[in-house]
């Protein structure tokens, strides 16, 4: 089987003792961001991300750190989430609802260890639906032309839209701001410079380093001055530290159904792990709570969103991988850290770069592994993180942060820019415009104009190319559906139970 | 309200973004699309976008209340400063003075956050500089700090 052996190969990279050493580091960096209120795992690898560049690691080693990172904070937002009833992170909202309550009767440490094995069951699940279906997607990619990139790009844009927030034109909102920045520099096709007010820096573009450390560190910092929280509420009496059998086989079935609902819906764009968690849990609690003991510390309610969150994290890398347009903002962070090493993801990574794609696909199987090991026995040394104060935590992620652009160009411009772009988002996301769809605009702006111009010269201007085959027609009803169809269902449920409140902050 | 402000700022914004990109042509054009196009989309989109926030604004939308505006101006100014001396103070002194007001808005006491802000200064220097390969600006402790 081919597939089979690329794996192999691919583990032949990540097994290398450099990449497996930035995989476990990766892994601890990212439960710590995971787990600190406030940051998540977008902020995590936006500060990474310039600093792995910085300090020349190859391009598949950096994306390994930044997937670590990313699948890391996915297990370290629960640990907050049930010792604090604070989630660390946006996907690890529903992981309180039942975690706080377990622990508060003494079964913090069952939470902590059957979350942590649930999060390892949803990786996993994810990483083999990668395995499986990343290259077929990919290879029936390759037959898009510029047409239907075109198309799929708004597709993404509009699921993003559709399924993010009540706010949907705020999203879009967002997006086309995020696209205006792109269009920032040297046009290569005409040889005009835009929107540069004349000025040397930004004659090349704003650093994609500085909008994303601008959007995700400082106006996050910016953010925390409201959301100071205590540790007052700290349950510190863990308990039995591991589950028994009776408790894995008791949360078995919900952690694999919720796997396979995480994985799916990770993959569409736009929808992401708080999502996934948030469906999860309330199809858990449809299913089998039939004591009504969900929301009072039942275990089926907490390992199901927490497969379900790691599932989907783990599933946002199969539009990234085959297609090239990331489904969520931390992917687009990382398509934005491949181009800085000139690669475009898109399908013909599978071929051109086998062992980025599968090196990243075995680094997976790999970290999850660890974070399985950091997160069960260790799981004490990362209680510990909570309790260093703010004062100290955020001035020191202000340095990291400018470390991080400062070392891409080495100019006070980029930094005074990072500043300014912070302060901007900062205000943007008070008023409810969320900066994933922003991120995403900026990435695919280059992406996105080029492909609609080259499609317009195939047909010499004529516009019908856009919708001129089957598949572009297919990913524009589909963009169409995916705004529609959650605006009705909102408008349908608007009487029944009131949605259930997801945060879309750090998502 | 603050919807109100928002759409209002981005009709604003794409009316500049439009008049910008008016004149933006190919010396010698070998597409049918030249560079003005897209921006001229994309204001277009902005402009409805704002229009839409200015006519149907989220109701009840109390975003800027409960806003600690003095510390996060305060923080907000300190990481401007920052920015304008990082290369000129270089690292470690910039750090540990950027600490201060941003430690004290998160609660410590102005010993603990200069304190804290020197060691982070140094560490991370020593950290990223000498031991990563990611250069950072020595600035006058240079001789200190072992050099470039």
């Amino acid at each position: 089987m081919e597939v089979l052996q690329h794996l192999m190969d691919g583990f032949g990279v990540a097994l290398s003792p450099t990449n497996l050493l930035i995989a476990a580091f990766g892994c601890f960096i990212g439960t710590v961001v995971g787990l600190l209120p406030g940051l998540g795992p977008i902020n995590g690898v936006a500060i990474l991300m310039p600093l792995a560049f910085a300090m020349k690691l190859p391009a598949e080693t950096s994306l390994i750190l930044l997937a670590a990172v990313y699948i890391g904070c996915e297990y370290g937002g629960r640990i907050s989430s049930i010792l604090l009833n604070v989630p660390g992170d946006a996907g690890a909202i529903m992981t309180a609802i039942d975690g706080y309550p377990m622990a508060r009767k003494g079964l913090g440490g069952v939470a902590l260890s059957i979350s942590a094995w649930s999060s390892f069951v949803g990786s996993v699940v994810a990483t083999l639906g990668i395995v499986l279906f990343a290259p077929l997607l990919a290879s029936w990619a390759l037959s898009f032309g510029p047409a239907e990139y075109f198309a799929l790009m708004c597709f993404a844009f509009a699921c993003i839209a559709g399924l993010m927030g009540d706010a949907p034109v705020k999203a879009g909102l967002a997006a086309l701001i995020g696209l205006s920045l792109s269009c920032i520099g040297l046009d290569s096709n005409s040889g005009v410079y835009r929107f540069t007010g004349g000025d040397v820096h930004l004659s090349d573009g704003i650093q994609f380093v500085v909008v994303v450390i601008g959007v995700f560190s400082i106006s996050e910092l910016l953010l925390m001055l409201q959301a100071h929280h205590s540790n007052s509420g700290m349950v510190t009496q863990t308990g039995r530290m591991l589950f028994n059998l009776k408790e894995m086989a008791q949360t078995w079935w919900g952690t694999l159904r919720s796997s396979v609902v995480g994985f799916v819906v990770g993959v569409l764009p736009g929808a992401g792990a708080t999502i996934a968690s948030a469906m999860t849990y309330s199809m858990e609690k449809r299913l089998t709570d039939k004591e009504g003991t969900f929301g009072k510390g039942d275990i089926r309610g907490v390992a199901a969103p927490e497969a379900a969150n790691n599932s989907a994290a783990t599933g946002s890398f199969v539009p990234m991988l085959t297609l090239g347009v990331p489904g969520s903002g931390t992917t687009a962070v990382m398509v934005g850290a491949l181009s800085l090493y000139n690669i475009t993801p898109g399908p013909a990574l599978f071929t051109q770069q086998p062992d980025l794609v599968w090196g990243l696909i075995a680094s997976l199987f790999l970290a999850n592994v660890i974070l399985l090991v950091l997160n069960i026995p260790l799981v004490g040394v990362f209680t510990k993180v909570l309790s260093v104060p703010n004062w100290l935590l955020v001035p020191g992620i202000v340095a990291v942060s400018s470390v991080g652009v400062y070392a891409v160009h080495a100019t006070t411009f980029d930094l005074v820019l990072m500043t300014v772009l912070g302060v901007v988002a900062y205000l943007l996301r008070k008023q409810g415009v969320p900066m994933a769809p922003l991120i995403l605009g900026f990435v695919l702006g280059d992406m996105m104009e080029q492909n609609l111009r080259r499609a317009l010269s195939i047909s010499n201007g004529e516009v019908g190319i856009l919708v001129g085959s089957p598949i572009a027609i297919g990913l524009w009803t589909a963009a169409a559906l995916m705004l529609v169809v959650p605006l009705v269902l909102r408008l349908l449920s608007r009487r029944a139970a009131p949605a259930v409140q997801t945060q879309n902050r750090a998502a | 309200m603050s919807d109100r402000l928002l759409g209002a700022v981005c009709v604003v914004a794409s009316a500049a973004m439009a008049w910008a990109a008016q004149d933006y042509a190919a010396a010698i054009s070998y597409e049918p699309v030249g560079p003005r196009a897209f921006p001229l989309l994309l204001a277009g989109g902005l402009g409805l976008s704002g229009l839409w926030l200015v006519l149907r604004p989220s109701v009840g939308a109390e975003t800027f209340r409960g806003v600690p505006w003095k510390a996060t101006a305060l923080c907000a100014a300190a990481v401007l400063a920052y920015a304008l001396l990082f290369q000129w103070l270089g690292f470690t002194l910039a750090t540990a003075l950027m600490a201060v007001p941003v430690g004290m808005a998160f609660g410590g006491s102005w010993k603990q956050a200069l304190g804290g802000g020197a060691a982070l200064g140094v560490a991370f220097y020593l950290l990223f500089d000498k031991v990563l390969d990611v250069v950072l600006p020595a600035g006058p402790l240079a001789s200190l700090l072992g050099g470039n």
